[in-house]
Order: C-alpha cells, then structure tokens, then sequence
C-alpha cells in the first residue's frame, strides 16, 4: 500500500460521503450531538463537584488547612502558584460568660478584610454585621448567642481559664451556616485584641478551581519540612470526600449507560448506513478490490465521517460549557438545603481533559467497531449475492 | 482463453432446491465471441458469475488464462479480477456516488494506470459511447441505455482479456445496440480478448461467433430449441 493508492481510497470514501449528503449529514449530527451533550454533561458533573467543594471550603476552613504553624512564618510564604489567597487565623480556646452564663468557645482573631474577601461565612450573618479590625468586636453564632442570652450590641466577656483575666467584647453580629461544626463554639474577632495571640497560627489556604491539593500541599511539605503541619479539605471534611467520590462513581455509571446507548445508536446507524450502500459495495469487489481494501475503504469512510463529527461536537461541547460556566447554572432552587451549598447554588461547568478526550474517542472507536461486521459481510459474501442486493 | 469443465451450481432456498447449472462444459479462444442465449432462469447470470469468480460453483472448474479461480485466494482472485476482467452487468451497477469520469477511472486507477494515461483513455473511451459530453454527470442523471453504456465502457478501460457481459443491450434500442455490440467486437478483436454475452437480443446473437444454448442449467444442442 503506497501512498497514492492511500490518497485514491481517501479520495474515494471522501467522494462517497459527500455525495450520500444527506445520510452523511444526519449521522454526522448524531455523532457530533451525542459527543458535545457528553462533553457538557461530564463538565457539568464536574462542576457540581467544584461547586459542593467551594460552598464547604468556603466557608471557613479552605482547601488547606496549615495548623501550629511558627510566629515568624507570613501568610505571604504560602501564596505560591495557584493558591488564590491565605487567611491567617490564631484560634483562642476559652470561656465566653455573660452575667452568670458560660459557654466554652473557640474564639478565632483573624483580620476582618482577609475572612471577608476569603471566605464566605459574612454572607450567613443572620442579624448585625462584622466585626470592625482594631475594635473588640465579636461575631457569633446564632446558637451560642442564644445559649449566653445574648442580643446585637450586648457586652460579653472572653478569658482564656477561669483564671485568667476577662477580655470585654461587644457582640455585632450572630451568623447561622446550617453545618454543625461552624454552628457551635466559633467565634470571631479581630487580631490583637485578645492578649498572646501571636505566637502560633493557623491558615486557610484557598485555592483555584481545579487546582490539586495534592500538589500545593506537596510544594509546602517541601518548603517548611516538619515546620508546619497541613491538612486537605479531604481529611478534615471525609463525608464531603465521600459525596464526590460516590458522585463520581455514579456519574461514571451514568456515563457509562450514555456512552453505551450513544454507543448502541452509533454503531447500528453506521451499521444500516453500510447496509443501505451494500450493493454498491459489490460492485466495487467485483472490479477486483481486495479484501484489505474493502476494509480500507469502509474503515475510511467511517472513520472521515466520525472524524469530523468529533472534531465539531467537541467544538460545541467545548463552546457550551465555556458559555455555561462564564454564565453559571443556578441551581438554588434544589440545593438551597443542602449543607453542600450552603454559600451559593450556582454551579460552573468545567472542562477537565478527560471529558474532553473521553466522548469523541468512544464514538471514535465504536464507530469502526461498528464496521467491523458489515466490511466483514462484504468481504466474505459472495459478490453475487451481495449485488443481488440481500 | 476460458476453458469450462463440467460445470454446476445449486441453490438452495427453503425447500425448493435449484439446479442453476448442471454439466456445463466449453472453451472460448481469445479473440472469440460467445453469445449464451435461454430464456428467463436458464443460469445465464449464474453461469457467467461463475465464470467471473462473483460466484463459487459446487462442481466442476473454471479456468481463466490457464488459472483455476475457484483455487485461488480471496485476495489473489481480486487481484485477477482487477487485472484481467471486465463485467458488464444485467442491471448496470455503476457507483452512484461516482461521476461518469470517475467511474471509468476507478478500474484504471485500481490497475495503477497514471492520471495522463487515465485522461486520454476515458475521453477516448466516452467519444466512442457517444457520451463525451456527460462526464461530469451522475450515474442517477442518466438514463438507462446511457447506464449501460457507461458500465460497457468502464468494463474495458482497464483492457482486461475476458469480457463478461449479461444482457448488454436489454435497455437500448436496435440501432445503439448494434453499435454497442460492434464496438465489443473490436476491443475484442484489438486485444485477443474472450468475449461472453448473456442475451436475447437478435442483434448480438447474429454478431456472435459462436452461440450457446442453455436450458434449466444445461447445454441444450440449437437444433433441438430451434424446434422449440
Ligand atoms: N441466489 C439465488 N438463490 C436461489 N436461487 C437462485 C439464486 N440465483 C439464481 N437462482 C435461481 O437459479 C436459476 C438461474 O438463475 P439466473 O439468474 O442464472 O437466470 P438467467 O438465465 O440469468 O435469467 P434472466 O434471463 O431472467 O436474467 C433461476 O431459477 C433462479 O431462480
Ligand atoms: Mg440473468
């Protein structure tokens, strides 16, 4: 096989799609359909994930959390690539006590307009507002609040132990998040308010979506050694952890039925398409064409077609993700009470490389497949009874 | 040269079982015209599939320039097809995607003929078919006798040295016909090939040297269908 005769069989299966313009047409749409809706579907699923993933990070502990980290280590030294921003947190365990009640509490210091731009707990206040840097100012929540008796402009009392001495705050605002663990005993303040709080802090390290944070983690482990300790969002929140996984697995399922019904309606379209144009097909054996170049021809006009198809669904799966995820799906109305989304329904598909490659290759190959067993009828029928036409 | 031997072909469908061709024993010498006459279902088409290799008969042999197609391979035996036959069939098969040009073009490229040499020989080939001015055209813009006059010239533009043609001229008239016929006859004489035409046409039969009689499958001597 030179390269001529290549040229003349492509040359051919070209011809041939381009003259069965309206069959070629709508197979081609099918393809091109079926490849762009998964590519959507896949980005889709995988911004639900980055949604779950942002909403729960979000809100207090980002996707790394650095712990017992040194007084002289600067937020500045974790912003590396990828990191979007770095909250520095020193967190006070002790008592709040109001007139004669005690709550115990975590009293977190942490400057106003880093929480405010990283995160997003300032969204569930429920009455009041935030903190103001430089003044005892506190926020709470909701249920604490209520626990100590205590209303928006109240005065309140933070120590350390029972012994050591109050710090007088003013409550300014009450938050409730719906998530257990942000709902009771947190606190928060401004720094430098509650004595001895520089010596060890804790960080909320917030990154880029699709970022891994395998990989900054990594980078750290690199750069501080047994300096500083870190935790994924994974090991701190193993149900989240546990939600994607299992979304994932069922949305490979669903995938996997997709690619397969896709796969099904494919394959027996191109498998008539071959069928339709069977005689033809005798009349090219009868003038000597040889088996390889049978398969050749077939396997070339499917694949042509398959190709382009491809390369056009990818396009617009590609275009209307793009579209979708600078616009944002809202879906509030059925995660509005759901823990997962507790910041903000609104989901942005994203393209990983996998739902990329993934659709047009399995149409790519079931396609072939599916010609597997017309060439084969062709090749090994008698050429009579094909031109008779079965 | 074609040198038949004995042979037969049947075909079963259900129940009924067909004897196609039964016994069929004869030579053609390059350069000959056989014309094979009977009525509808004699085996005609079967005999001539056979001989072209489209079909594998269940007795007897075929052999073609001295080789025994039914004992060749899949590929060897598209391989001889390319180089050394050409059909033209009952119900002109042309490829309805290809234009009249590349149609013709198709055997010649298959044999690696190069593109000038290709040219010259498709316009030579649809002057004399009268068709020059449809090149472009599809097979579907044609009518039928134009058809058959396509697949007639796409048969021996390759130049093969046996010619198969089943009812060549049942879709034209006496007159394009007996050119079609004569035409046959001349690339036949030109290039000592072997010429076998199924028909019922007067026309060829008088043109033919030699004519062949078939009957449910069997050689029937002419006196005796002349009689019937
Ligand atoms: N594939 C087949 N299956 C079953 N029977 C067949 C098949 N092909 C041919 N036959 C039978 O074999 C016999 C000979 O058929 P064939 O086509 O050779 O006849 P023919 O002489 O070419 O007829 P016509 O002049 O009508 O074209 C017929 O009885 C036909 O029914
Ligand atoms: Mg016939």
């Amino acid at each position: 096989m030179n390269h001529g005769a290549l040229a003349f069989w492509l040359r051919i299966a070209g011809l041939f799609l381009l003259r069965s313009r309206r069959t070629t047409v709508v197979l081609s749409l099918m393809v091109l359909l079926s490849v762009a809706i998964l590519i959507f579907l896949s980005s889709l699923a995988v911004g639900i994930n980055d949604a779950m993933v942002r909403n729960s990070v979000s809100l207090y502990s980002g996707h790394i959390t650095g712990v017992n980290l040194a007084a002289d280590l600067v937020p500045a030294q974790l912003e590396i690539d990828g990191v979007d921003a770095v909250v520095k947190r020193v967190e006070n365990r002790g008592l709040l006590q109001q007139n004669d009640r005690v709550e115990p509490v975590m009293l977190v210091a942490s400057d106003p307009a880093d929480e405010i731009s990283a995160t997003a707990l300032w969204r569930k206040i429920t009455a009041g507002r935030y903190p103001q840097a430089g003044k005892a100012e506190m926020l709470l929540s909701e249920h604490t609040a209520e626990r100590l008796g205590l209303g928006i402009g109240d005065e309140l009392q933070f120590r350390h132990g029972l012994e050591s001495p109050p710090v007088n705050f003013r409550l300014t605002g009450v938050y409730r998040t719906g998530i257990d663990n942000l709902d009771r005993g947190l606190a928060f303040c401004p720094p430098a308010i509650v004595p001895g709080d520089d010596v060890r802090w804790s960080a909320a390290v917030f990154l880029g979506d699709g970022i891994e944070v395998e990989t900054v983690i990594g980078h750290y482990r690199e750069r501080f050694g047994d300096a500083a300790q870190f935790e994924t969002w994974q090991e701190l929140m193993p149900d989240l952890r546990q939600l994607i996984d299992l979304n994932y697995v069922s949305m490979s399922i669903v995938t996997f039925i997709v690619f397969g019904l896709v796969a099904v309606g494919v394959s027996s379209a191109f498998v008539i398409f071959i069928l339709k144009n069977l005689r033809e097909y005798g009349i090219v054996k009868s003038m000597g064409v040889t088996p390889f170049e049978i398969g050749l021809l077939i396997g070339l006009e499917v694949g042509l077609m398959n190709f382009v198809a491809c390369v056009g669904g990818v396009a617009l799966g590609v275009v209307a993700s793009q579209v979708m995820s600078t616009v944002g799906i809202d879906l509030t109305a059925f995660t509005s009470h759901n823990r997962y989304f507790a910041v903000s329904g609104i989901v942005t598909p994203r393209l990983t490389l996998y739902s990329l490659w993934v659709p047009p290759a399995v149409a790519f190959i079931f396609g072939l497949l599916a010609s597997i067993w017309p060439a084969m009828l062709v090749i090994r029928g008698r050429t009579a009874e094909i031109l008779r036409g079965i | 040269m074609i040198r038949v031997q004995n042979l037969g072909k049947d075909f079963r469908s259900g129940r009924r079982q067909v004897e196609a061709l039964d016994g069929v024993s004869f030579n053609v010498e390059p350069g000959e015209a056989l014309a094979v006459v009977g009525k509808s279902g004699s085996g005609k088409t079967t005999l001539l599939n056979c001989i072209g290799g489209l079909e594998r008969p269940d007795r007897g042999s075929v052999a073609s320039l001295g080789v025994n197609l039914h004992e060749l391979s899949r590929h060897a035996l598209s391989m001889f097809q390319r180089e050394h036959l050409g059909f033209v069939f009952q119900f002109g098969n042309l490829l309805s995607y290809l234009t009249v040009y590349e149609n013709i073009e198709f055997p010649l490229a298959l044999n690696g003929i190069p593109r000038q040499e290709r040219d010259l020989r498709i316009g030579a080939l649809l002057e004399k078919v009268g068709l020059a001015s449809s090149a472009r055209a599809l097979p579907g813009e044609l009518s039928g006798g134009e058809v058959q006059r396509i697949s007639f010239a796409r048969a021996i533009a390759h130049r093969p040295q046996i010619l198969l043609a089943d009812e060549p001229t049942a879709s034209l008239d006496s007159q394009t016909g007996h050119d079609l016929v004569q035409l046959m006859l001349d690339v036949l004489r030109d290039q000592a090939a072997s010429l076998i035409v199924a028909t019922h046409d007067p026309v060829v039969t008088e043109l033919a040297d030699s004519i062949m009689h078939l009957r449910d499958g069997r050689i029937v001597d002419e006196a005796q269908t002349a009689v019937l």
